[in-house]
Formats: structure tokens, sequence, C-alpha cells
């Protein structure tokens, strides 16, 4: 039986030089036209789309042509009143997803005390479930993206003791499958952007030895395809932001050499606008600010320390920021 | 945003296109306002669901409007009789179904779905369980409906063993189905667990069948990986049990190895816990545990085993005195140990494997296969032919080259291991030189030598910091250029 692989063909028309002055442009431009199509329909993620800009440009070392002012007056009208919680935009409801954004804006301003961080911590309690679970709101659905968010909340802001971490674990190890890697909640599929949540999760909590490392690293391992692109699952087409949470996933266990770097790099770049700059998914297609943090993140991961500061895999922001937060999260080495 | 084309359109095109989403985003924040207008005045009623449905019909993402769709519902319904209940809960599983077909893959609708089932006076989950297999039909590896499967299934009550059916069914329809393979992972342990060892997922007789089924797969379409990982699973000794691997203790230090990280303490019934122990990675969990004080109790060198209990379980050591200090060392499992039958199906399966690299001498998912089967079936005999084949598999497999050198590494070190330990020497020294070694494995086993030997191999900076776990050793051999 013939088959056809899952991939995409970087050759044509690929440029393999960064336009690092075009992604700096692009994010910093982003949402300058409020009645943008794209910007108005992605609202309920704001949150998060201020935190790929900020680190994004942070990584760059241009993070000043954002308006600090700005974006903490946003955050400060975003904290809901009631249960501490942090919302995507003005007029949307708080989420334990748009909650880890928020506090990783202000830790990278320097600037928890602008809100109250007390509040967040009881909102981030309130979620954890008898079982260890987190909830993402009050509406009661659990993933395992949502127990990466509290841990990594609560240990910026220095709350671990308020949540049962050793249940929270027993429930993010229940999740755990026989290939060795992760799903959203128990008996769910292995998928790599839940793999980085929850080894990004043992990471902050210091567990990583519950992890098979070898068993797992060669599943993420091999998600990468022939194009040197990563794709998520078995089967499925490579995208840039796998390039993150594989690479993550496997620097925090010390195996990022069981990948070809050199052949992500090309990948990566292949994924550039070289018109408006910004990375999208695959080759060719539309350029977004998710994308273009995560591409420019794993270029750092990958070691190109010239143009961007050193990235933290665990919790997705430069390394300066945990140093003078004095955060420290588990990495393993082989 | 996903897998959307960027293409060139024409200045009237854009021009034309650019009106369009002018026109939706208007729609948009007028709907939105209104929205918000009412849900400020508590105006939780039919007007807000139609509005709600108006922006999630688009956009299944906007969470916000399925929280305030949840709330109206329960408002509308709050004074109803359960029938005209069950009729509007109804009538929103059909939204969700509409919203479903333009994002399949929608975590808000999904959840919505379940909110609303739990919520029903009288769910029917058979027939969401019908409604997961039409979805699964369309797209077999959306895992937001697999796990909605997994859900409704449970509260519909369906047995395991007819899911096992279903997904067998999936498989036989497409072998590279990794969600079925996963699924079928999960369902074995609980229809077919192993009668004695605990750490071995399966019994031998349905490790039998499912060798056989997975390399008919396999061997379908030896290029899809789904059944080869399968195959892994099958094969595939993971972490083993705890257990003490090593100890040595002498004058001024001891070291106490696992066979996997323990938090030493934490356990309580340990003849040397007085000792500072600490971790060698300084984590609270780790599998290597050192002392290192002026001097030790000499009243310890004496003993000829050492024990610990840990959770309600001893762990012992059998301890031989030597000059000057006393050693114990206890050989780690490599592999699982197969049952004859099995032995005999993984033999054959090895000759299939080898028969068809005779056609296809550069199959990566075969040599990779056949080397674990190599393991499997006689590790020590099959050594030079299965380091052979991981050696091919760095160049035809090229990005995963670290993997494999890596692999090798530990089947390097393991042979060493195994046979100083069935020598029975003293720790003195163990060669480990000349084995392309990239990586240390069974550190915490080599942290009782006094001198290890690394001399031309392949170690790099990155291993470096396991150095730390050799505790014993006064002589560390290492390569000068090491980067």
């Amino acid at each position: 039986m013939a088959r056809i692989v899952n991939d995409v063909d970087i050759s044509v028309d690929s440029s393999q030089e960064l336009h690092l002055q075009k992604h700096i442009d692009y994010i910093a431009n982003h949402g300058k036209d409020q009645n943008d199509f794209e910007y108005c329909m992605t609202e309920f993620l704001r949150m998060s789309g201020i935190y790929w800009g900020v680190t994004s440009l942070d990584l760059m070392d241009k993070v000043n042509l954002l308006n600090k002012a700005e974006i903490i007056d946003f955050i400060k009208k975003c904290q809901c009143p009631v249960t501490g919680g942090i919302s995507p935009c003005v007029g949307h409801d708080p989420h334990i997803l748009y909650t880890l954004s928020a506090i990783q804006i202000l830790c990278t301003y320097d600037s928890l005390d602008e809100i109250d961080i007390e509040a967040v911590a009881r909102y981030v309690t309130s979620l954890q479930q008898s079982d260890g679970s987190f909830f993402g709101d009050k509406w009661g659905e659990v993933d395992t993206r949502f127990s990466f968010c509290a841990v990594a909340v609560m240990t910026l802001l220095k709350k671990m003791h308020l949540i049962n971490v050793s249940k929270a674990v027993d429930f993010v190890m229940s999740c755990c499958n026989a290939d060795g890697g992760f799903g959203s909640k128990p008996m769910a599929e292995s998928h790599a952007g839940l793999i980085y949540c929850c080894v990004g999760f043992l990471s902050v909590t210091h567990e990583l030895h519950r992890l098979d490392c070898d068993k797992l690293a060669w599943w993420l391992c091999e998600r990468q395809l022939p194009s040197g692109g990563l794709n998520g699952r078995p089967e499925k087409l490579p995208d840039v932001c796998y390039s993150w949470w594989v690479l993550a996933s496997l620097a925090i266990m010390g195996r990022l050499h069981w990948i070809s770097s050199e052949k992500l790099k090309n990948f990566i770049l292949s994924c550039q606008d070289n018109e408006t700059g910004g990375f999208s998914d695959r080759t060719g297609n539309l350029p977004d600010i998710f994308h273009t943090q995560f591409g420019l993140g794993a270029l750092s991961l990958l070691g190109d320390h010239t143009n961007f500061k050193k990235m933290n895999p665990t919790f997705c922001m430069p390394q300066y920021i945990l140093d003078r937060l004095e955060i420290k999260p588990q990495v393993l080495c082989l | 945003m996903h897998g959307r084309l960027k293409v060139r359109t024409s200045a009237e095109e854009a021009a034309r296109k650019k009106k369009e989403q002018d026109l939706k985003v208007k729609a948009y924040k007028a709907a939105m306002g209104r929205i918000h207008q009412k849900r400020s005045t508590n105006e939780l009623d039919q007007e807000m669901m139609t509005l709600s449905g108006q922006i999630l019909a688009r956009n299944p993402d906007v969470f916000t409007l399925w929280n305030i769709r949840k709330e109206s519902l329960l408002e509308i319904t709050s004074s109803l009789e359960d029938e005209e209940k069950q009729a509007l809960f109804d009538k929103d599983l059909g939204f969700v179904e509409q919203c479903l077909m333009v994002n399949p893959k929608s975590y808000g609708a999904w959840h919505h779905r379940c909110w609303i089932l739990e919520n029903s006076p009288s769910p029917n989950w058979q027939r969401e369980v019908q409604l997961c297999t039409r979805y699964l039909k369309m797209d077999e590896r959306n895992f937001h409906c697999w796990d909605y499967r997994r859900y409704v299934v449970n509260k519909a009550e369906i047995k395991p063993d007819k899911e096992f059916e279903f997904c067998t069914e999936k498989i036989k329809h497409n072998f590279s189905n990794y969600s079925s393979w996963h699924y079928r992972s999960k369902l074995l342990p609980i229809l077919q667990p192993h009668p004695t060892v605990k750490s071995r997922p399966i019994s031998e007789d349905a490790l039998k069948e499912e060798l056989e089924l997975v390399l008919t797969a396999a061997f379908t379409d030896p290029n899809d990986s789904s059944a080869w990982f399968y195959q892994r699973w099958l094969l595939g000794y993971s972490q083993p049990d705890l257990d003490i691997g090593a100890f040595r203790m002498s004058k001024d230090k001891a070291v106490i190895a696992f066979t996997k990280a323990i938090n030493l303490k934490s356990v309580t019934e340990f003849s040397l816990s007085s000792l500072n122990w600490k971790s060698v990675s300084g984590e609270t969990y780790d599998n290597t545990w050192i002392v290192s004080e002026a001097s030790l109790p000499e009243e310890f060198i004496g003993d000829s085993s050492i024990s610990l209990t840990f959770e309600g379980k001893t762990y012992s050591l059998e301890l031989k005195n030597q000059e000057t200090s006393v050693f114990g060392i206890k050989c780690p499992k490599f592999e699982y140990e197969f049952g004859a039958g099995v032995v005999e199906t993984l033999k054959a399966q090895l000759d299939s494997c080898n028969e068809l690299l005779e056609y296809e001498p550069d199959s990566k998912w075969t040599l990779l296969t056949a080397s674990l089967l190599m393991r499997a079936v006689d590790r020590k005999g099959y050594h030079e032919k299965s380091h052979e084949f991981l050696k091919k598999l760095q160049n035809i497999d090229s990005n995963r080259k670290g993997y494999y050198e890596d692999l090798a590494s530990k089947w390097n070190i393991e042979k060493k291991l195994e046979e100083f330990i069935e020598s029975g020497k003293t720790p003195t020294t163990l060669d480990l030189s000349k084995l392309n070694l990239t990586a240390f494995y069974y550190e915490q086993y080599l942290s009782v030598f006094d001198e290890l030997n690394f001399l031309e191999n392949k170690i790099t900076q990155r291993s470096l910091s396991k150095l730390k776990a050799f505790h014993f050793a006064s002589k560390i051999y290492l390569d000068k250029d090491i980067v």
C-alpha cells in the first residue's frame, strides 16, 4: 500500500534567514487597529495574546515598544472583584488560562503588586477538586492544562502552600499513558501540548522522577518529520506551536539532542512571513501572534542567544525573570 | 489560527473582503454590546440565547458566551416542569451539534454538551454514544470526541468489552489510527490484567494475541508508525520496581543506590537513618543518596546486609566485607521475563522482521523493532547484532541520531555492569572505555566504584553534571576534548 506521509514541503520559496526586525514590527503593531477582523474575533483570548506579544518582544529585548502602563491598567480591569480570577478581556469571564497569562505579564513587568494577588491565589485554590484536579473556571471543565496553570500561577506568586500539591501530582499522573505521554484527563490520548503541560507541571513541582523519560522523550522525538517540523501526535501534520511544546518538554528532560535542531530551525524559519513578519503554523500559511511567540521561543531554546534572550522551558518566559524571582523549576540531564 | 493558507489576491478582492469583514466586526460588536448590557441587568432570557447563538454559531471558542448560555438556560428553565425543561435542553444539544460542525475541536462546545447532559432531567446517554460513533467516522483522530465518548460510555454504563470491540473494529478498518490503539492500551489492562506481576500490564495470553494483531497491522504498512508504537508498548520494559540497587560504606563515606528515585528522608525503618544522607541532585527524590563525613560509626562496617522498610515493604541487600569498606550490588532487571509461549511468538516475529529487511533493508521501523525483539529474545546473544541495527538507524533516521546513540550507550553500560556483577569482583575499577558512550545511564550503580574509565567515548559537556553521582570514585578518566 502506497502511503502519503503527513508532512509539508518546505523547499519551495522558503527563506532561511531570520527576519528579526519584521517580527518586532509585526508584534509591536499587533492590535493597533482595534477594528481589525482577526483582532476582534480573538478578543476571548486577548490576555494570552498580550502575554505572547510581551514575551516575544522581551525575548528580542524590545519589550519597551509596548505601553507597560496601559497593559497593567488593562490587567487591573480584567481582575474579577468577586472571585479574584482574571478574564481575557473586559466583559468576558475569569478563567485560569488567562489568570496565568496575566500573572506572567506582571512578572515580566515586575509589577505583581499592581493587582490583588491574594485574591488570585484564593481563586486558584477554589478551583482545586478533591481528586487533585483543577477546574478551568466555576463551570467545571477539568483538564491537565489547568493543573499546569494552577501550579505555575501559585509558584510565581509564592503561594504553593495553599493548594494540595501531592494530590495535584497524583491527578496529573493518573493521566499518564502507556506511551509515557499524557492526555487532558485520565484515559485521554497523549498529545504534545498536554505533555508539555504535564512535564511542565512536574518540573514546577520537582516531581520529574515520576516520568519514564526514555519512553516519553522517544515518543516526543518521533514527532519530528522529514521536513524537520514537529507534529503533536503520530501521523499528524507539523505545526510551529509544537516546536515549543515538544522542544520544551525535551529540554526539561535533558533530551533536546534527540531531534535534529538544524532541521527544526529550518522548518521554523520557513514558517516566517517574509512580508509582514510573524510566524504561521505551517509553511505558506497566515501568521499569528500565538505561532510567532512559539516560533521565537523555540529558536531561543535551540540555542540562538545572539538574537534572543534565554528562554526557560518550563514557564515559557525569559530565564532572567525567573532568576529575579528566585524560582528554579526542575530540569534533568542525561 | 491553524491551517489557513496565505493567498495572493487582487486589490479589488482584498477591498471586497475587508468590507465584508468590517460588516462582521460591526455585527459582532453590536451583539456583544447588547449581550453585556443585558447581562448587567440580569436579563437571562430567550433573546440572550438568540444573541449568544448568533456569535457562537460562527465562533464557538468565545467561552464566555457558553457561560452566558448556561446561566440563561438555568434561568429560563427554573420554573418549568421536567418535560418542558428537557425539550429546551435537547434543543440546545442540537445547537451544540451545529457549532461542532463549524469547529469539531472547540473545547467550549464539547464542555457545554457535557454540562447540558449533567443538568438535563433525563439525559439520553445512548444517543450520545451513537453521536460519537458518527463523529469518529468523520474524523477518527478527534481527541475531543474520543474523550467525550469515554465520558458518555461511562454514563451509559457500557462495559469495557463492548468498547474493546468498537476499538478492534476501528483498527481493522484503518490500522493507522493511533487513537484506537491508545484506547486499546487502556482497555486491555482492565479486561485482561496479568494475574501475578503487577508491573506487567496484561496477561501472557492477551500479549500473544496482541502481538499477532499488531504485527499484521505493522506489516500491512511498515511506514505507518501507529502500530509500531503499540508493538513497542507490548514489548516495552518500563521503569523497574523499587529496590535497593547498590550500597557501599567506608570509614568516611557511604552511598545507597536505588532502582528508581525515592525520598530517603521519608523512610522510617532504616538502620542507617541516623546518618546525614543527602540526595546527589539536591532534590527531594533521587536514586542516589550519599553521606560524606569524616568518621562514620565503625560498627556498621561489619554488617552482612542492610535493609529498609518503605511504604510497608522491606527491601534488603546482601553485603560483602571488603578490607576498608562494605559493599553490595544487585543486578538491575533490563527486560521483562516473558513466558515460553510469548518468547516463541517473539522469535517468529523476529524472523518475519528479518525477512522484511531482506526486501526493505532500510525500513526504519522494522530495524528498530527487530533490535528490540532481539533484546527480548536473547539480550546477550544478540548484543552485537542489535547494536549493528542501531548503528544503521543512526544513518537512515538521522533526525534521531542522538536517541539511537544514547540507547546504544545504555545497552553497552548494561552489558558491562552485568559482567561486573556476575564476576563477583570488588568495585575497584570499571572499564567503560571505547564504547561510543554519549550518555551516562545507571549512574547510581556507578557510584560505588573507586575508578571509572570513560576514555575514548563521545561524552559531552551536557552530561557532566552526572559526575557528582560517582561518589566513591577517586579517579574518573574522561577524554580531554569534551566540548
